[in-house]
């Protein structure tokens, strides 16, 4: 499904990504991991079409396609979706207004009408309880005033609305309780499927006790330099990016 | 840069062309002070971002071609279009001609006409004198009692050819302890050249709260100066908020008199500018005693090339201890054409005071942007939801009920309209 082919990216002057390669494929969950400055966050935004991240070299392929070609909402469009690691508020567009334009743009793209109304609404409600969020949260501006944990449930409500192909979580644990952090996981997990691929981003092991992943990468300094299944991230937990920062430059 | 001046000779055979009548005298009073003064120029500090040198040629052309008022008739669809649109009891200045034909007899609202009662008190500042001196017919309105509707009041122009120049006046005075809505909704239609100059005057009474809406919707090119009067009695309080839409060069004078302590005024304004638009707001509030507050808010959304202006005065007078004057102003320019004047002016002169002001220039945010992007919107609906958040502090805070359907078409409208006029 996502194919990375030496990957290289600059932001200004500083590059970040230095050729990193990766190969997700439909049905897998794929966790990177890495300490910060490691180019996760990059990784996320590139794939996503941020404007500011110039790619110098390398490929990213979506289902055979030329992802770097398509604008942002294209890519979403397509079914690509990213959790952002700090949702932007934007006071003044309403939460529901937002979740149904964008739910109508993909279908739009698919060719389909206009969501139902009732429907919609009775589909974000029962998404909303399954997240434990209030339904208070629909008609609010859009992130305006969440807590950090109700962010991060807003932008999996937004994923569980979008039904993706590909979705990239970046630190969606961050900021988050025990409590938030398992409902999240649950819309997550809720979302696995053989049709659909999910690369979790994230700092810390924590997370994967409640989204099992097939595959853990380590990140550091733009390139992957370790992969493995998840006893991988225990490891990493216990020995510290230090650990994998001498193995790699060993 | 000399401005033109304008034609006094033919304004004069104008003025004496016009009935003999209760206005007579000050129509003369208006065109001498007029022609001691002339109007205003760049060159005066209150004008130096507004030439108004188009509102002269207009009306110089219009003198020219015999200075004759159009007939209203043909307005009558655009007239009906408005009062389907809000649900209030309409006073009607049509080509500034007053038509009492839409209003109904209430209880609570006497309504006379100053060509049967009494002429307005001459305000002596150049706009107001030419508002004065031309003026047909103007309305004095009391409100005695709330009433189920809103008063609505219609000023609306059309200029099929040439050019044509009409004056509106009113004066509301809002009874002590009385609550009052109030719409005013300013037009114009017509493909011809116009200037419409309107002089409002509210005069809230001790314990009176008053509602009022202001929409400006004229024709894209059509010039409009008015001023609006307003003072406060003891413990009033007043909310208004002002759309301006439309128009080409547009000029809007707000001046709050606070004579008496405790009143509470709030005033909004949004202004919508594109290609080849010129609005400019002039404020201006007297806190001549305490305790009483004062806020005004006005936003701006300018694209293409065009120029707004905000100038927010506040002046606390020696001895108006207990004074709170807060103003602010934020704009949002979509091109590097678009230009704003934005300059708050705060004048203290008493010691126990609070004083707030703020402007803010931005454009989009391009983080907001983005993340709409990758939620499928294109940049265009992206663009336009966020200038539509833009503008939803003010519409939500809109203080007559009846009105606030209309004007949020009114700004999804315009809103839709500049974004097309493609940023550059």
């Amino acid at each position: 499904m996502l194919e990375i082919n030496n990957l290289k990216s600059r932001i200004g002057d500083t590059e970040i990504l230095r050729g990193l390669s990766l190969s997700v494929n439909a049905g897998e969950v794929h966790a990177i991991m890495g300490p910060n400055g490691s180019g996760k966050s990059t990784l996320a935004l590139v794939i996503a079409g941020h404007e500011d991240y110039v790619v110098t070299d390398g490929e990213v392929l979506y289902n055979g396609k030329n992802l770097l070609d398509l604008e942002p909402e294209e890519r979403a469009r397509e079914g690509v979706f990213l959790g952002f690691q700090y949702p932007v508020e934007i006071p003044g567009v309403n939460n529901a207004y937002l979740l149904k334009a964008a739910v109508n743009a993909k279908r739009k793209h698919k060719g389909l009408g206009e969501v139902d109304a009732f429907e919609f609404l009775k589909l974000a409600r029962e998404k909303m309880a399954s997240l434990g969020m209030d339904p208070k949260f629909l008609n609010r501006g859009v992130n305006e005033g969440f807590s950090g944990g109700e962010k991060k449930r807003n932008e999996i409500l937004q994923m569980a609305m979008l039904e993706p192909s590909l979705a990239i979580l970046d630190e969606t644990d961050s900021g988050l309780d025990i409590d938030a952090l398992k409902a999240v996981a649950q819309g997550v997990n809720s979302l696995r499927g053989p049709d659909r691929a999910i690369v979790l981003i994230t700092h810390y092991q924590r997370l994967l006790d409640y989204i099992e992943p097939d595959f853990v990468h380590v990140l550091s300094e733009g390139r992957i330099v370790r992969s493995g299944d998840k006893t991988l991230a225990l490891e990493l937990e216990e020995k510290g990016y230090d650990w994998v920062r001498e193995a790699a430059s060993a | 840069m000399k401005q033109v001046a304008l034609s006094i000779n033919e304004l004069r055979e104008a003025v004496l062309r016009l009935p003999d009548d209760a206005l007579t005298a000050t129509r003369k009073a208006a065109l001498a002070n007029l022609d001691e003064h002339g109007l205003p120029t760049v060159r005066d500090e209150d004008w130096k971002y507004t030439d108004l040198g188009t509102a002269i040629d207009i009306s110089n052309r219009w003198l020219a071609t015999g200075a004759t008022t159009a007939d209203t008739s043909s307005l009558g669809k655009s007239i009906e279009t408005i009062m389907a649109s809000i649900d209030a009891n309409w006073l009607i200045i049509a080509n500034g001609i007053v038509d009492l034909t839409h209003f109904t007899a209430t209880q609570g609202i006497e309504v006379e006409r100053f060509s049967e009662s009494a002429a307005p008190f001459v305000m002596d500042r150049p706009l107001a004198d030419l508002n004065a001196a031309l003026l047909h017919d103007g309305l004095r309105v009391h409100i005695n009692a709330a009433t189920e509707k809103p008063l609505g009041l219609i000023v609306i122009d059309e200029a099929s050819t040439g050019a044509a120049v009409s004056q509106a006046s009113v004066e509301i005075m809002v009874s002590p302890g009385c609550d009052a809505e109030i719409v005013e909704y300013q037009s114009s239609v017509g493909e011809g050249d116009h200037y419409a100059n309107s002089v409002i005057a509210l005069q809230v009474g001790e314990a009176a709260l008053v509602n009022y809406v202001r929409i400006q919707d004229r024709r894209i090119g059509h010039v409009q100066t008015g001023r609006l009067s307003v003072s406060m009695g003891k413990d009033s309080q007043l909310k208004m908020a002002s759309f301006d839409l439309g128009g080409g060069l547009i000029r809007n004078d707000v001046d709050i008199e606070i004579g008496e302590p405790g009143s509470v005024t709030t005033f909004d304004g949004l202004y919508l500018a594109g290609d080849g638009q010129h609005i400019d707001n002039h404020t201006r509030v007297d806190h001549r005693v305490g305790p009483a507050s004062s806020t005004q808010e006005y936003r701006g959304i300018l694209n293409g090339r065009c120029r707004c202006v905000w100038n927010g005065k506040a002046i606390v007078h020696v001895g108006a201890d207990g004074t709170d004057a807060n103003q602010a102003n934020h704009n949002l320019l979509l091109s590097e054409h678009a230009e704003i004047d934005a300059k708050p002016e705060l004048e203290i002169y008493a010691d126990d005071v609070k004083c707030s002001h703020g402007t803010t220039v931005g454009q989009l945010d391009d983080t907001a942007l983005f993340y709409l992007r990758t939620r499928g919107l294109d940049k265009r609906q992206a663009t336009q939801l966020l200038t539509h958040a833009f503008a939803a502090d003010l519409v939500g805070r809109v203080p007559v009920a009846a009105a606030i359907d209309k004007i949020q078409s009114l700004v999804e409208a315009r809103l839709a309209d500049l974004i097309q006029e493609d940023a550059s």
